[in-house]
């Protein structure tokens, strides 16, 4: 049996307002992200903050969605076998200020890309990440193969207050788990 | 018989109405499904046609209270197959409405605004 005791003591040491674990599906989004939303109304927190949160839990999960490789068909659906990925996201606040923290199991070939993606996102300031985000749809829209992933780590990097921090650690045999960790907010303790 | 088309808002999909007859689309509410190529293929093969003839008046209201990179970058895509038929004889006129608090909306639509060229945008805020 899990000690939920030490699990409790543990959520309350890191300050984690809202944990998810497990098989992840795009139904599954507008749940969580309903519970990370009232999560933020208590601290009445002007709009753009609330969606500053919630947008960054989205592209987190639409990316998880996409590149989690801890996937095996479970059950069908019209026909077709449903791949849920897996991955752990965690929200977390301190003095009004949030942090966004996510992981998930990718194949080796990904990492690369995402890490130079990132490492170059985090050299851009808010006009420049605005300006970038706006080039790469565009040209995204020309090239119709692109499933925009690269995208929505460009719109994590503009809501977020903080560069993108994160860590790849190996896994298995071809897999590596990544971590991505954001803050929001400029309260006491934001990492700009 | 023109085109009829209305779809209820979900918690990831927005409102969706075209009625051909008025030349009109509407989008209103929020937009972050993992498959949104999938939600919106009808309106865009409606579009695409409805762009290709010869029409008077195409009116879009967009009304998103938030949406998702994958969401923007099908809407810009949508805006500049308009904005590349909008002509005198072909109106197309584009309200983007959205609330003076919602930065994300305004920013996008400002930059959305700066890539059109034939096109009528309005950006409507209000409080």
């Amino acid at each position: 049996m899990i000690d939920m005791r030490e699990y409790y003591d543990m959520v309350k040491k890191y300050n984690v307002d809202v944990i998810y674990s497990g098989p992840l599906w795009a139904d599954g989004i507008e749940g969580i992200g309903g519970t990370i939303r009232k999560r933020m109304e208590f601290d009445q927190l002007p709009l753009s903050s609330t969606q500053a949160v919630f947008s960054i839990f989205v592209e987190q999960m639409n990316n998880m969605l996409m590149h989690s490789a801890d996937t095996k068909l479970i059950g069908e659906n019209s026909g077709r076998m449903i791949p849920p990925s897996k991955g752990v996201f965690i929200l977390g606040s301190k003095d009004k200020v949030y942090f966004v923290q996510s992981g998930n199991v990718m194949r080796n070939g990904s990492v690369d890309t995402i890490k130079s993606q990132i490492d170059y996102l985090n050299t851009l300031d808010k006009p420049g990440l605005r300006k970038y985000y706006k080039e790469q749809i565009k040209l995204e829209n020309a090239n119709k193969e692109s499933d925009g992933a690269g995208i929505g780590l460009i719109e994590i990097a503009r809501r977020a207050t903080s560069k993108i921090q994160y860590s790849f650690e190996p896994y298995s045999e071809g897999l590596t788990f990544f971590t991505m960790y954001v803050t929001i907010g400029d309260g006491e303790g934001a990492r700009k | 018989m023109s085109f009829h088309l209305e779809k209820q808002k979900t918690g990831s999909t927005p409102y969706v109405l075209i009625d051909e007859a008025k030349g009109y689309i509407r989008f209103e509410g929020e937009s972050f499904h993992e498959n949104v190529m999938g939600f919106y293929k009808d309106v865009n093969d409606w579009l695409d046609n409805y762009l290709k003839s010869d029409f008077d008046i195409l009116t879009f209201d967009c009304n998103m209270d938030y949406f998702n990179s994958s969401t923007a970058k099908l809407l810009l895509n949508m805006l500049l197959n308009m904005d590349e038929h909008a002509t005198e004889k072909n109106k197309v006129v584009v309200n983007w409405i959205t609330t003076e608090d919602n930065d994300i909306i305004i920013e996008c639509g400002e930059d959305f605004e700066e890539e059109m060229t034939s096109l009528e945008f309005n950006l409507v805020i209000s409080k």
